[in-house]
């Protein structure tokens, strides 16, 4: 401070400052500071340290690691700002400076094995396999004679990273050769036996291998992979059913309890083959004389094949009618069970309703037949009766929270959230003025519950812009603005609370994100160095997780509804521009109303505020600086908002047809037509998956709109709209026959 | 059954997270998952659906869209339990005998009665035991959880070593339980007492 006030540019003191300012709070105050400071000295090692510190701690990963980098660069001897280093530039993927910064600690600090895992780690990641199998055997040597009890795991686990480097690498002789070398340091054997087992599948030695996942099927029967890998190396994968079926019958003998060995002949048998209805009839029946809830679900998979499909109805009908009344009365109610979920598969919807309904008149207290019955309701489209009879079944069994989890959901799809969340909250921590476990939820990550919040205060907008639309536009009583007024204030509210919930998933996958920066140290310490690739690995997909696709799908339909209203907006204030009267006048009445009602609100919201707040003292608990951030952008910066989550969907979630859609629809509005060429292509080559002559109508349809927009639009070079028809042509060869020619075939 | 009993990875921890969610009140961030994962891979397991490819099946008319349910894994790859194991880490422990813990154990309740329960947590307490040492295991259940004492009282042969009183949250004590380790008597394969074994010599193709 002193120095600061001595000389206003002393660099130091100015960084110095700017990290004391964000620790002591005055966090707005930091920023200034670090910017004059580096702008001043950016040489400075210490100024470059301090804005590298600055950076880490309001999470600007990138910016600090280039500070940080800057400091070791321009000469700072502390070697520890090696090791925040690498953390960041672990985390920002930067992976070719990463191996430098790792090599360079590893030099100040070779005493410790992590450092030399973690090297490894960095040259395994700029694919350098020798290098880091080399590191790994360094390090490996130096420390064998010196190992206690207590390295064990860390010896072992370093052993099987050496091998799954080498795997990667692809030379399976060399890791079969190392893991039989190292066989006595691994503790692991499960991760043994599979390396083992697919080495030898890999190079031939099938005999070998078959004999590993026998031993592997011994630690785990149940594992439905050991079976047809066990197959492969049998090559009995291409051997008669009957032959195939002699197997299981054996395998079913040595695991009379494991279902695989029941199951898989299920799979591989032809429906009209007789061995295949005594087979499910055996592993149908079992189960419904057990008593086994998921009987119907497990043997689903295989009505894909709808003969199969008829047999196992046949099988069912049969046993119902015939052997399930001289049994145990519950057999029946099974089997009702099973039948009504049969028909509901079939869409049979009133012979699904009559056996549930049979079945509940004779076991009222059993849950599991309300969970059957609500979802029949469902599919009859009454949302509200169907959540009515799960919280029947809630009720039957109150200590279980799958029943009230599912209540939870029925009343969500209802619309009915805050019975939901009054519904849910009976498991969750109640802060102690709270209302409900409104916090909890987002505290504890609870994505299913944000989404399908988000999903229903969708409805509940749209359903009041539904009724405003249908109010008469003539009527201008009292009572008519008076509801104009409500209903527009409910859809602002509702608009903001859908978007508040799509955000908080979307910030709980921020969270996941940055979940991983304590690893990038941890795991080489704990000698995890597999796993935590694996990590990298997942993060780097965490985008493509179905929750978080759903997610961006849904939020960006609000957002794509704002762009077109101020699109609207913008040509009627366009038109109207000489009349510019009347708006003034409806936003004069709209003020007057809004004082009169303003006291009898502000309860209604506090009422509601204190039931979805997400946080404690949540700023926005309402989503509506979320809504008006949104509405008073200016136009087309709404696009840019979303091209940010698209562009994550299109790196992360590429296999899906839906990030295609999204970004087709967007690059297309935002005149990107080259992007939104390679959408569309992506997007063909999805649908075309497994039936490559097939042409699309949507894709043709999709198109003509692409090729229409790129050749109107008066700011993009002519150009640019060949490239757009060239590329097309190379999906549609008939389209080089004239647009009109094209539009006559796909129309 | 289209159930498949393996390992829990990274991969799967949002669904477990989900499945925890669904079924338990004691709840945890996935940061938690994560630290499961990344100190005591080998201790976690997961049962989940699998999709089954049927020799002459026509080609699936279902297009490549996530399903946007948070138990998925991937397309047709459900997590429909899992048990949460780990190596008790804390330094202020009083036994310094290397032991295991369970962390949390669920399965989804329409997957009940197939005895999901019991062959996780075989496949966890051979794995702690042969990974990492573990010569016991110590759990926590609620007194009224009687599905769960039998589980592990009956079936897997717990011992209760005290109750511990207001242990969870709403105020509920808990029995702690444990069970000491032996590895060859742990091997999953043991606990089907079926009549015939695969001794590994034979040819298993050879008499059929």
């Amino acid at each position: 401070e002193a120095n600061i006030k001595k000389n206003s540019s002393h660099a130091e003191s100015l960084a110095l400052k700017g990290v004391l300012n964000h620790h002591l709070g005055h966090k707005a105050e930091a920023k200034p500071f670090i910017t004059k400071a580096v702008s001043k000295e950016p040489g400075n090692y210490l100024v470059d340290h301090l804005a590298g510190i600055y950076f880490r701690t309001i999470d600007d990963y990138p910016e600090a690691a280039k500070w940080l980098k800057a400091s070791i660069d321009n000469g700072s001897p502390n070697r520890a700002i090696l090791r925040d280093l690498a953390l960041l530039q672990s985390q920002i993927r930067d992976y070719k400076n990463l191996r430098d910064t790792r090599q360079a600690y590893l030099e100040f600090q070779p005493g410790y094995r992590a450092n030399w895992t973690a090297t490894a780690i960095a040259q395994h990641l700029n694919k350098d396999y020798n290098a880091a199998v080399n590191t790994l055997t360094k390090i490996e040597d130096i420390i064998k004679p010196h190992l206690t009890e207590a390295d064990l795991y860390e010896q072992s686990e370093c052993c099987l990273y050496k091998n799954y480097i080498v795997n990667e690498a692809g030379n399976y002789t060399k890791a079969l050769e190392l893991l039989e070398k190292d066989e006595k340091e691994i503790t692991d054997r499960l991760s043994f036996l599979e390396y083992k087992a697919k080495y030898l599948v890999l190079l031939g030695q099938n005999e070998e291998a078959s004999l590993i996942y026998r031993q592997l099927l011994q630690r785990n029967p149940d594992n439905v992979d050991y079976y047809t890998l066990l197959e492969t190396a049998l090559g009995t994968s291409s051997k008669p059913f009957e032959y195939r079926l002699k197997l299981y019958e054996k395998l079913a003998r040595f695991y009379p309890r494991s279902d695989p060995p029941k199951f898989i002949p299920l799979t591989f048998l032809p429906s009209d083959h007789p061995s295949f209805e005594q087979k499910a009839r055996d592993y149908v029946e079992s189960q419904l004389k057990r008593g086994v809830p998921s009987t119907f679900v497990n043997i689903k998979p295989l009505y894909k094949n709808i003969e199969k499909l008829k047999v196992i109805e046949k099988i069912v009908l049969e046993f119902f009618k015939l052997q399930a009344p001289s049994l145990n009365p519950t057999v029946t109610v099974w089997s009702k069970y099973f039948l009504a979920q049969h028909y509901l598969y079939l869409n049979d919807l009133v012979k699904a309703n009559d056996y549930i309904d049979s079945a509940l008149d004779h076991s009222p207290t059993l849950v599991e037949l309300y969970i059957v019955k609500a979802r029949i309701i469902k599919h009859f489209g009454d949302y509200e009766k169907a959540s009515q009879i799960m919280n029947e079944a809630r009720e039957l069994d109150l200590q279980d929270r799958f029943i009230n989890s599912k209540t939870t959901k029925y009343l969500l799809r209802a619309n009915k959230v805050n019975e939901a969340i009054d519904c849910i909250s009976l498991f969750t921590k109640l802060d102690d003025d709270a209302v409900n476990g409104c916090k909890d939820l987002h505290l504890m990550q609870v994505n299913w519950v944000l989404i399908e919040s988000a999903e229903a205060y969708t409805r509940i907008y749209h359903d009041y812009e539904k009724q405003l639309k249908d109010l008469s536009p003539e009527d201008s009583s009292e009572e008519s603005l008076a509801a104009e007024q409500e209903l527009k204030e409910n859809i602002d509210i509702f608009k903001g609370l859908a978007l508040k919930r799509y955000h908080a998933v979307i910030d709980n996958f921020k969270i996941f994100f940055d979940d991983q920066f304590d690893f990038h140290s941890y795991c080489m310490r704990r000698a995890t160095p597999r796993d935590y690739i694996e990590t990298l690995k997942w993060e780097d997909k965490l985008h493509s997780t179905p929750i978080y696709v759903r997610t961006i799908k849904g939020l960006s339909s609000v957002y794509w509804e704002i762009y077109e209203q101020q699109q609207k907006q913008k040509e009627m204030e366009a038109s109207n521009e000489d009349k510019e009267s009347s708006p003034a006048k409806s936003k004069k009445s709209n003020k007057n109303k809004k004082k009169k009602e303003k006291a009898q609100n502000i309860k209604r919201k506090a009422e509601l505020i204190s039931k979805v707040e997400s946080t404690k003292e949540d700023p926005d608990p309402l989503g509506a600086k979320l809504l008006t951030d949104l509405v008073n952008n200016a136009n087309g910066k709404i696009l840019d908002l979303l091209l940010e989550y698209i562009k994550k969907l299109t790196t992360e979630a590429d296999s899906y047809q839906i990030t295609w859609e999204l970004a087709f629809k967007l690059y297309k509005e935002n005149s990107k037509y080259v992007l939104a060429l390679q959408a569309l292509k992506n997007l063909d080559r999805i649908l075309k998956q497994g039936q490559p002559d097939k042409k699309f109508k949507v894709i043709a349809k999709s198109a003509i709109e692409l090729l229409h927009a790129a050749e109107n639009d008066p700011n993009s070079p002519a150009a640019i709209a060949k490239v757009v028809e060239k590329g097309l042509q190379g999906i549609f060869p008939e389209l080089s026959e004239g647009k009109a020619k094209f539009e006559e075939i796909y129309a | 059954m289209g159930i498949t009993i393996r390992q829990a990875t990274i991969n799967d921890i949002q669904a477990m997270q989900n499945a925890n969610l669904h079924n338990l009140p004691e709840n945890y961030q996935l940061k938690y998952y994560m630290y499961h994962i990344l100190s005591w891979p080998q201790a976690s397991f997961v049962a989940t659906t699998y999709d089954t490819i049927d020799e002459d099946d026509v080609f699936d008319e279902e297009v490549e869209n996530p399903k946007g349910d948070t138990a998925y894994i991937n397309k047709g790859e459900k997590i429909v339990a899992y048990v949460l194991g780990k190596m008790e880490d804390d330094p202020d422990a009083e036994d310094k005998t290397p032991h295991g813990h369970i962390t949390s154990l669920s399965v989804m309740r329409t997957y009940r009665r197939l005895g999901l329960a019991e062959k996780l947590m075989r496949q966890s307490l051979y794995a702690m035991c042969e990974s990492f040492g573990a010569k016991y295991v110590s759990l926590h259940v609620r007194l009224s959880n009687r599905a769960a004492l039998h589980l592990y009282r009956d079936s897997l042969s717990f011992e209760n070593t005290s109750i511990e009183k207001s242990y969870y949250q709403d105020g509920e004590d808990a029995y702690a339980m444990k069970k000491v380790l032996e590895l060859e008597e742990l091997i999953p394969y043991k606990a089907q007492k079926s009549q015939e074994n695969d001794d590994l010599t034979k040819s298993l193709l050879e008499d059929l």
